[in-house]
Parts: structure tokens; sequence; C-alpha cells
């Protein structure tokens, strides 16, 4: 065991200090290192429009991966997100093609993502069976439901309005703007981020994954607790499947297969540890344009899908490694 | 003369830099008998069990089997020599069958390959053996208890044990239970095993006991013959006679009125508490052997346990469903185990701190959080960096200030202690009985489980006695005497003050 600091010169804490924020944010580092790499590779990267783009592509995954962090934050995980995202872009393409107005549609649309995350969560909590199989259950059946919904058939014909809200340019400063969906990311990141940091729950979210008897014994509603995250994670989902659909013009029951393990892997990524109880969301914004960064990378060089999945793979490989490593060294293991 | 399957002689084992947890012990072990092992908590059992199943290796000394010099540095080596621990934790894997598990490291095999018939033979052999009436198809997780108390012997027998080790099987057992494991352990005995059999109860040992050693301060006492040993021998060996007495600190007398009143508790594993009450500024310690119901009481006051209870707090009745409802009528639980329990070890001082505190607001403000937490650690003198430090970094002592600052910023009014001391140096438990009692002196009422007697003895107003998951006798400490309370700690008498 460690004893306290108290008796070093506060020289020598300020440097550790400075050290452990390094450790700690070491994310943005390897971030850095890999956006100057790419702007070495290729003199496109580093031009407004690439970059609006990034935020873009980014921005489905990232919303979700938003989610992913609160469930991950107390030690579970939600598989369910991809199909979630679609069953949620069909529902609002289904109800626009209906007539219905954009408004009530998205609320619907939010509403049934927030109660299928709401279910899973309830299960977990009450029947105490693990997440990770619930949220299985729950990737197979909202992707049938979603096929259900149509039967398998493709939702066209949307409002042109419904467009507008993924892909209308703000301009930020003169030279640079960004699209609706990568400021709505951002927002939604700093509001995550903002919730976690600021708020008793965001607090009892870190308290759970940490050690849920102690936060039991401290009077926590820990069952309470993981009903909500689940609950954040679908109502994330459910603003990836309508910013998904707002940028495709149509409702595709086959969108965004894989997408729970993408969002997984950025949070990871992001140095949000499985066992719960540490990260947040600043590393998961970072993971999540990280690895967009990677996969701009790979398609400014001309290099196909198969080199990224490769070195993608690698890449979170490196970084839990780097992250264990890290833990050894702080005598965590 | 019978001939010594176990000899022990000068066994040490020293923990650095210098502890230590048995010092020249010795003992033997004479084919076909039930030897028994006495002692105290922190008498050194565990250690002295561990050293001769191989899970520890001694620092000095000398073991022999059936006159062979051995010296084991892996378990597997002791049960290879025939020295078979069954601990009290069965380690059984509840998903396999009894047959598997029989095997479970030595499976029998042909040509390379496991050879499931003779398994089964042979596991079928060693179950009658021990007179077992369910099949070695089984699911050793559909067991009852005692049945898989049985496998566990059986599992000793494959291995041909010459000696079984059985730590406090009695502990999990109904009375029923225990009679047929008794019953086997004759049969085998007859059969040339010995046994070395741990207990606190003294009856047991009675019962299939046939010699006894007993165990203080990590050496081995005295070997008796348990038939023509009166319990007041045994006792006294387990005490001692010069014991050092602790000073009794002088406490106000307790004037508040009742806070809490139990008239009946029950829950599960035998628990059945009565007539239980506490004053507001009186500290209650409770007392009794490993088992016997103390922290199952508390997380029953608590609402982090089932239970059947007719209690009332404050007048008002009281029936917590969660910890959240106890918290909110005012208790507080230290948990035995702080680290597992307590506190979430990755996470800065001040929000564990402030983490019962802050339940019921919207925003959580770091700023005023820590200003709430800097005050309270230092009333209890807490040594730390930085409010934002993680508590994986302090000491064991300042951890568990950490755990007591949770309940002082929440305002509990009656905080439940157990094991408060436990892993804390002389000056930590100073500190924090010294804070016990501030806290009483503020009108709090404090229940102390702790299985140091001394501590309770010189902190307390009120000893209550616990035993098989009853409040058995009741105690002043003022006019009482340390060893009375001991014996009926061990012996399980009934005594009101």
């Amino acid at each position: 065991m460690t004893d306290t600091v108290t008796g070093a010169p506060p020289m020598q804490r300020s440097g550790r200090r400075l050290i452990d924020l390094a450790i700690e944010y070491n994310f943005i580092f390897i971030f850095l290192v890999v956006v100057a790499i790419a702007a070495i590779l290729s003199p496109n990267f580093m031009t407004p429009t690439n970059i609006a783009n990034l935020f873009q592509q980014a921005a489905v995954v990232g919303v979700v991966a938003i989610g992913m962090t609160f469930v991950i934050l107390t030690g579970n995980i939600d598989l369910s997100v991809g199909s979630v995202v679609a069953l949620c872009g069909m529902l609002v393409a289904v109800l626009l093609a209906g007539g219905m107005p954009i408004l009530p549609a998205i609320a619907i649309t939010i509403l049934t993502g927030a109660a299928a995350g709401a279910t899973i969560g309830l299960i977990t909590a009450l029947a105490e069976v693990p997440s990770f199989i619930v949220s299985l259950a729950g990737l197979v059946s909202f992707r049938g439901i979603t096929y259900l919904l149509t039967d398998g058939v493709p939702v066209s014909g949307l409002p042109p309005s419904f467009g507008a809200i993924s892909s209308t340019m703000i301009p930020l400063f003169p030279g640079a703007q960004i699209s609706s969906m990568g400021l709505i990311f951002i927002v939604l990141c700093i509001a995550a981020g903002a919730l976690l940091r600021f708020t008793v729950f965001g607090e009892s979210v870190y308290a759970t994954g940490g050690n849920a008897e102690a936060a039991r014994l401290s009077g926590l509603p820990t069952k309470r607790i993981l009903v909500l995250v689940f609950t954040v994670s679908g109502i994330m989902s459910a603003l990836g499947g309508i910013l998904l659909t707002s940028r495709l013009r149509i409702g595709q029951p086959t969108a965004a297969q894989g997408l729970e393990l993408d969002a997984i892997a950025a949070v990871v990524l992001g140095g949000t540890s499985l066992f719960g109880g540490r990260g947040g969301v600043l590393g998961t914004f970072f993971a999540v344009m990280l690895l967009q960064v990677l996969r701009n990378i790979f398609n400014l060089l001309g290099l196909g899908s198969f080199y990224q999945m490769t070195v993608t793979g690698l890449i979170i490989v490196a970084a839990i490694l780097l992250n264990r490593f890290i833990d050894i060294r702080r005598g965590r293991a | 003369m019978m001939e010594d399957v176990l000899r022990i002689e000068r066994l040490s084992k020293r923990f650095p830099p210098n502890i230590v947890a048995l010092a020249d012990a010795n003992i033997s072990v004479r084919k076909g008998e039930v030897h028994c092992l006495l002692g105290a908590n922190g008498a050194g059992k565990s250690t002295f069990l561990k050293l001769i199943a191989g899970a520890l290796s001694p620092s000095a000394g000398e073991m022999r089997v059936d006159g062979h010099k051995v010296s084991f540095r892996a378990p597997a080596e002791a049960a290879a020599a025939g020295i078979s621990m069954i601990y009290q934790e069965l380690d059984l894997v509840p998903q396999l069958t009894v047959a598997e598990n029989l095997f479970l490291g030595h499976p029998p095999q042909r040509f390379g390959f496991l050879d499931k018939r003779t398994r089964r033979d042979r596991a079928k052999e060693a179950l009658i053996r021990v007179g077992a009436n369910f099949s070695p198809e089984d699911r050793v997780g559909s067991l009852s208890i005692a049945n898989q108390q049985l496998t566990a012997i059986a599992r000793s027998l494959t291995r041909d044990a010459k000696v079984i080790i059985m730590d406090e099987p009695s502990a999990a057992l109904s009375e029923t239970e225990l009679k047929a494991v008794f019953r086997v352990i004759r049969e085998l005995t007859a059969q040339g095993v010995a046994i070395l059999y741990v207990s606190h109860r003294l009856g047991e040992l009675r019962e299939i006991g046939d010699r006894v050693t007993v165990l203080r301060g990590g050496q081995t006492i005295e070997t008796f013959d348990v038939e023509g040993t009166p319990d007041s021998a045994l006792v006294e060996a387990i005490l001692g006679r010069n014991r050092t007495l602790v000073e009794r600190r002088q406490r106000p007398p307790v004037t508040g009125d009742v806070l809490l009143k139990v008239d009946r508790l029950t829950a599960a594993q035998g628990l059945d508490i009565r007539d239980f009450e506490l004053r507001r500024g009186e500290i209650s310690g409770l007392t009794g052997l490993n088992g016997s119901g103390r922290t199952s009481f508390l997380k029953a006051l608590f609402g982090a346990e089932l239970c059947e209870a007719k209690m009332s707090l404050d007048g008002r009745p009281y029936r917590p469903k969660a910890p959240r409802d106890a918290i909110r009528a005012g208790l507080g639980l230290v948990p035995e185990n702080r680290k597992t329990e307590g506190l979430i070890l990755d996470a800065p001082i001040y929000r564990n701190a402030t983490l019962p505190a802050m339940q019921g607001n919207f925003l959580a403000r770091h700023g005023e959080l820590k200003a709430k937490t800097v005050p309270v650690l230092k009333q209890l003198s807490t040594k730390y960096g930085a409010p934002e430090q993680k508590v994986i970094q302090l000491s064991g002592g300042n951890q568990q200030k950490v755990v007591l600052a949770k309940w002082i910023i929440k305002g509990a009014s009656l905080l439940l202690l157990d094991e408060p001391s436990r892993g804390l140096d002389i000056g930590a438990k100073a500190d924090l009985y010294r804070l016990v009692e501030e806290l009483a002196a503020d009108g709090a009422a404090v229940i102390v489980a702790s299985s140091e007697l001394e501590e309770l003895y010189a902190a307390c107003d009120t000893i209550w006695v616990f035993h098989e998951g009853r409040n058995i006798a009741r105690f002043d400490p003022a006019i009482t005497n340390q060893d009375t309370i001991l014996k009926h700690q061990i012996l399980g008498e009934h005594h009101h003050d």
C-alpha cells in the first residue's frame, strides 16, 4: 500500500501531477500524432472541406458511442445499439412517409429508442443477468422488428426539410464550416460530458461502475442507475438512427449492422475501462475521431477497406495494451 | 501405542518485516485419531493449517509424514504425500458432477484418454466409504451443503489421504447434517485415517475429538486428551493466564433515550436477535466468534440484507428495505471490508466521502463537496495530499477514516461499525475509538462489532455476546472481568446483567 504524498516537496508534486495528466489523457496525444501523420501523408487532409467531412462521417457512430460510454462506465455493455439505430431510422422514415410532421415523428422515435434501452436496462437490473446476453437478445429482436415494419423494404419519399437536419452547413468562422450533423455530435458530447461531470447522476454512474456494492451501501439507487444508463444509450441510438436516415434520405432496414462493435471499440480506445468506473466522453470523442481519421487516411491514399480493418484492429490492441501497461505501473493490476 | 502419521516440530512462519504468525509449533497426529485444534481469533490456526497443507512455506521447522521428512512447495505436493485439506468454503466446482469433482486434477487415464468407467467405479467406492446416498453423476451444485461436505471428504479419499484437515466444517451445517458428517469421520478413523479437526466449539470437540491441541499467540500451548480434561482447563489454555489487561476508559453514564429497539429480528442462516436496545450516546460492542451473526445483524439493521423484524427507531416503527431507507432514517454503516464494500478505490477522496450526502441533489458541485470534506478529514486527523487524491493511494487507517467521513458528513445519528479496526496500527486504532467516543458524546449511538474483545472492553458501555446467530449475553464491562465475557463467547452460555 502506498502512503500519502504529504511529505513530497511541491515541485515534485506538480511534476508528478503533470505526468499523471499526460498518462490519463494519452489518447489526445495519440490522436494528435495520427493527425500529424495524416497531414504529412496527404495534402488534402488538412483542408476545411475534409475536416467538415470527418465530423459528418463520424457523427452516427459518435453519437451512439456517447450512449455506450454511459453503459460501459457502469461495467455493462449494450450490444443492441446497432439494431436500435436501424429500428429508429426506419421508424422515423415510416412515420414521415406516412405524412406525420417532422417534430412529432422525431419525438416518437426518440421515445421508442428510450423504451428499447430501458427494457434492456430493466431486465439486466431486476433479473440480475449479464447485460451482454440481454442486449444480444435485443440486437436480434430489434433488428427483426425493423424488418417487420416494412417487410424488409427500404422507405423513401421523405420530405426534403428532414434531410436538412443532417446536412445544413453552419459557418463557424470565415473559411470553415461544419455540417449540422457534426455539430450535433459535438454538442451532445459536451452535454454528456457535463452530465457525467456536474450532476449527482454522473457521480452515481462512476460510483456504481467503480464498486457497485460500496455504492449500494452508500445509499445509491444502483438499479435505477442501470436502467437510466441503458435508457441514455437507447436515446443516443435513436438520435443516431434519425441522423442516419436524414443523411441517406431513405430508411434502410439493413443499416448500421455491426455498429455496436465500432461504438464499443471507440469507447474502449478512448480509455474507458470495460470493468467500469473509469473513463469518460472526452476519450470517446477523440477515439471516434481517431478511427475516422484512420479511415480517411486510407481513403485519401487509395487503400481499400481490407487495409483499414486490419490496421484498425491493430490500433485497438495497441491502445488496450498501453492502458494495461499504465495500470500495472500504477499498481492496479 | 499408536504410531504418528503426522509429526511437526518447531514449525515457524514469519512474514517480513517482523510479523511472527507461528512460532515453534509442535503437533503429533496419530493414525486413526480425531485431533482437534483450538484457539481464539488470531491464535495462528489458519497459518498453521496452510503450512501443513502446503499453501504456505514455513520459515523454520520440520514436518514428518509416516516418519519421512517432507517439505511442501505447493498444495499438490501435500496432497500427493497424503495430506488433504477441506476448506470451510468448499473448493468444489458446482457445475461439474460429483465424479468429475472427485478426480479433478488427477483423472484416471487409459492410453492417455480419460477413463470414465474407472472414474465412475472409483467414485462410487469413495462415496460408499463416506456413506453418501447420492450418485456420482449428480451435479455438485444441486447437492446440499452437507452432501457437498461429504463429496469433499470423498475427494480426499480418492487421493489416498492419510490425514484429512477439516477447517470449521460445522460452520455451515445444521445439527443433523453435522451428525452425519461425524458418523463418516468415525468410520474413516476406524479405517486408520487421521482427522485434524478445527473448530471454535467445545461441544463438538467433546463429541468427536480424541485429543486436542490449543494454539495461542502463534504458539502451540498444550495437547490434552479430550476425555478427563474439564472445559475450564481448555478455556484457560485458550485465554492464557497472564493476560495484558487493557485500561478501561472512563465513560460517562449513558442517559440518552432509547434510539433503537429491536424486539425480534430473524434472517437467513439462523440469525435470531431478541430484545436489543440502544440509547443515544451509547457505544455498544458486539463480540462473538466468526459466524456468530454480528455482520448479518448489522447488515440487516442497515437494510442491506433481507430480514423479518419488529423494531423501532426513535419510537417509530423501523423497516428498512434498502440501505437508502436506513440512511434516510439516520443510519450509517462502516462495512467489514472497506475495499470491496466501503470505498470506490479509483475515485477521489472527496467523492467517496460525499457520496451518501449528495444523493437527492441534481447537481454535484465539486467545490462545495470538497469544502464539506476537508474539515471532517481534519477532524479525523486524516493524512492525505489533496481531496482530489484517489483513495487507493491512502494507507489503510486513512482509508477507514474516509469511510467514517461519509457518515459524519451525512450526519448519521446511528453508526454501525463492522470490524472498524481491522488492518489498522495501534495509533490509527486509538484515533478511531477516540473519534467514536466524540461522536457518542455528541449524541450519536454507535454499535461496534469486533473480534478484538480488548478494544470493545476499553471503549464500550455495553458488550453483547453473539453466539450462533443469537445475542446470548449482555455485560457491563465496568463491572465484568474480560475472561468472563470470553468464556461466554466460547461456551455460548446465556447471561444478562
